[in-house]
C-alpha cells in the first residue's frame, strides 16, 4: 500500500519533469491524450468515492483514503496537456480554455486544492466529514466543465 | 364590461396540489441542478418525485374531473385562434376550465417535463453521478441524453417563462383572478360565460393513481427483481 503510493509518487514526478520539456514539441494530439487519459483517471479514481458516500457501494475507509491519495497525483496531471497548439483539435475544450487562461487556470488550481483537501480528510476516515470535503470537491470539477467543457 | 359575478369551482384538489407541488420540486430541481457536489442526490429524488407527478397527471388527465380531463381543453387551430383574438380584444375572455391555447400550454409543460426527467434517468456528469437508467446505455448515448437533459432545460425555462407571463396578463390585464383559483379551486365567471356540467372525481381515486405512479417510478429507478 504505502510502496504502491512512493512508486506513483515518484513515477508522476519523474514524468513531469520529462514531459515539461517534451510539451513544447509534443503533437496537439499526444498533449490532448494526456489531459483526456488524465481526466479519464481522474474520473475513475474520483467516482466509486461517491457511490460509498451515497450508500451506493459498502463504505470502505482504506478503499477511499487510497483513491484521494491517488487523486492527489492525478489533480496535477491534466494542466498540461491544456496547451494553445492543441486550439484546433476536435475536443470537448472550448475556445474559453485559452482566451479565458487566468480563470481557467483558477479553477484547475481550486479543484487541487479541494483534492488536497479530501486525501487530507480522508486520512481520517470520517464519513461525514469525508462526504463534504467530496461536494465541495465535485463542485469544483462541475465549476470548471460549466465553463470549459462542452455538453 | 360584464363582472366576474360567479364564484365557479373548477380545480379540484388533486390539479391544485399537482400544480404547487410541481412548481416546489421544479424550483429545487433547478437549484440543486445547478449547485452540483452532493446536491446532485437531492436532484435525482426531486426529479423521480417530479417523473412520479407527471405520469399522476397524465392518468388524471383520462380519469380525473371535467376540468382535469385532456379531453375537455385540447381545441382546435380554430378555437386557438378565435380565442386569442378574443384575448387581444376588450371582450372579456373568461373561460371555465384551461382556455384553447392554455390547455396546449398543459401538454408542452408535461411532455417537456417528462423529457426532462426521462433523460435524467440516463444523464451522467462525468464527476461522480450517473442516473439509475445509466448502466442500460453506451457512454455516448449517455452523453447525448445528457446533453438534451441540459438544453431542454433551457427550452422548459422559456416555456414556463410564457406560461407566467400569460398568467400576469391573465390576472392585470383581464382581470381574472387565476392564481388564487389555483389555491382554492374556485374561480370568478361573468354571466355570459358558458360554464358546462362538472364533474368532480373522487380525491381517493387521485391518491391510488398517485400511488400506482410512485410504485412505477420507483420499480423503473430501483428495479428490485
Ligand atoms: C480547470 C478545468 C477542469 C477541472 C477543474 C476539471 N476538469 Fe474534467 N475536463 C475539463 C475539460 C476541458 C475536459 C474536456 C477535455 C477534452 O475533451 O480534451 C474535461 C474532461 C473530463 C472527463 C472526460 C474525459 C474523456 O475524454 O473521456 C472526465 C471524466 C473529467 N473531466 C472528470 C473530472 C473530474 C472528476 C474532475 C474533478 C475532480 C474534473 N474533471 C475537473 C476540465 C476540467
Ligand atoms: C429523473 C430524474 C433526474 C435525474 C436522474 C437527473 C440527473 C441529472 C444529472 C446527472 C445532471 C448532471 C448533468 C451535468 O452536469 O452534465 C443533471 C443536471 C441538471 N438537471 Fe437533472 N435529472 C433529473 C430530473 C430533472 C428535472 C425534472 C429537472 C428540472 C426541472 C432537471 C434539471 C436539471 C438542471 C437545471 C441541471 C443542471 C444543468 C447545468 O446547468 O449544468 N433535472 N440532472
Amino acid at each position: 500500500m504505502k510502496k504502491k503510493m512512493v512508486m506513483i509518487a515518484v513515477v508522476a514526478a519523474l514524468g513531469a519533469g520529462a514531459s515539461f520539456q517534451a510539451a513544447a514539441q509534443a503533437k496537439p494530439e499526444q498533449l490532448v491524450k494526456q489531459r483526456q487519459s488524465a481526466m479519464v483517471l481522474i474520473g475513475w479514481y474520483f467516482g466509486p468515492i461517491g457511490a460509498m458516500m451515497r450508500g451506493d457501494r459498502p463504505f470502505d475507509a482504506a478503499v477511499v483514503a487510497r483513491n484521494a491519495g491517488y487523486l492527489e497525483v492525478l489533480s496535477k496531471l491534466p494542466a498540461e496537456g491544456f496547451q494553445p497548439s492543441t486550439k484546433d483539435e476536435k475536443t470537448k475544450a472550448k475556445p474559453e480554455v485559452w482566451s479565458d487562461k487566468a480563470k481557467f487556470d483558477k479553477a484547475m488550481e481550486n479543484m487541487q486544492g479541494e483534492i488536497g483537501k479530501l486525501a487530507q480528510v480522508a486520512k481520517g476516515g470520517d464519513m461525514g466529514a469525508i462526504k463534504t470535503q467530496f461536494g465541495a470537491t465535485g463542485k469544483s470539477c462541475a465549476a470548471c466543465h460549466d465553463d470549459f467543457r462542452m455538453k | 364590461m360584464s363582472e366576474p359575478t360567479r364564484a365557479v369551482k373548477v380545480w379540484d384538489l388533486p390539479v391544485r396540489l399537482f400544480h404547487w407541488l410541481l412548481v416546489a420540486l421544479f424550483l429545487f430541481s433547478l437549484l440543486s441542478g445547478k449547485m452540483k457536489g452532493n446536491w446532485m442526490e437531492w436532484h435525482m429524488y426531486s426529479g423521480f418525485a417530479i417523473l412520479a407527478l407527471v405520469i399522476f397527471r397524465i392518468l388524471w388527465g383520462f380519469a380525473g374531473s371535467t376540468h382535469a380531463r385532456f379531453s375537455s381543453f385540447l381545441a382546435g387551430p380554430g378555437a386557438c385562434l378565435r380565442f386569442a383574438k378574443r384575448l387581444l380584444s376588450k371582450a372579456p375572455a373568461y373561460v371555465a376550465g384551461h382556455n384553447p391555447i392554455g390547455g396546449w400550454m398543459v401538454i408542452i409543460l408535461l411532455l417537456s417535463l417528462l423529457l426532462q426527467a426521462g433523460t435524467g434517468l440516463f444523464a451522467n456528469d462525468d464527476i461522480s453521478i450517473e442516473g439509475p437508467l445509466y448502466k442500460f446505455v453506451s457512454k455516448e448515448m449517455s452523453d447525448r441524453l445528457t446533453a438534451i437533459h441540459y438544453y431542454n432545460f433551457n427550452v422548459m425555462v422559456f416555456f414556463v417563462f410564457t406560461h407566467v407571463a400569460a398568467v400576469v396578463f391573465h390576472v392585470f390585464v383581464k382581470k381574472e383572478n387565476l392564481v388564487s383559483a389555483m389555491f382554492t379551486g374556485t374561480r370568478n365567471l361573468d354571466a355570459a360565460t358558458e360554464v358546462p356540467a362538472a364533474r368532480f372525481a373522487s380525491s381517493w381515486l387521485a391518491l391510488i393513481l398517485f400511488a400506482l405512479a410512485l410504485v412505477a417510478v420507483y420499480l423503473v429507478v430501483k428495479r428490485p427483481f
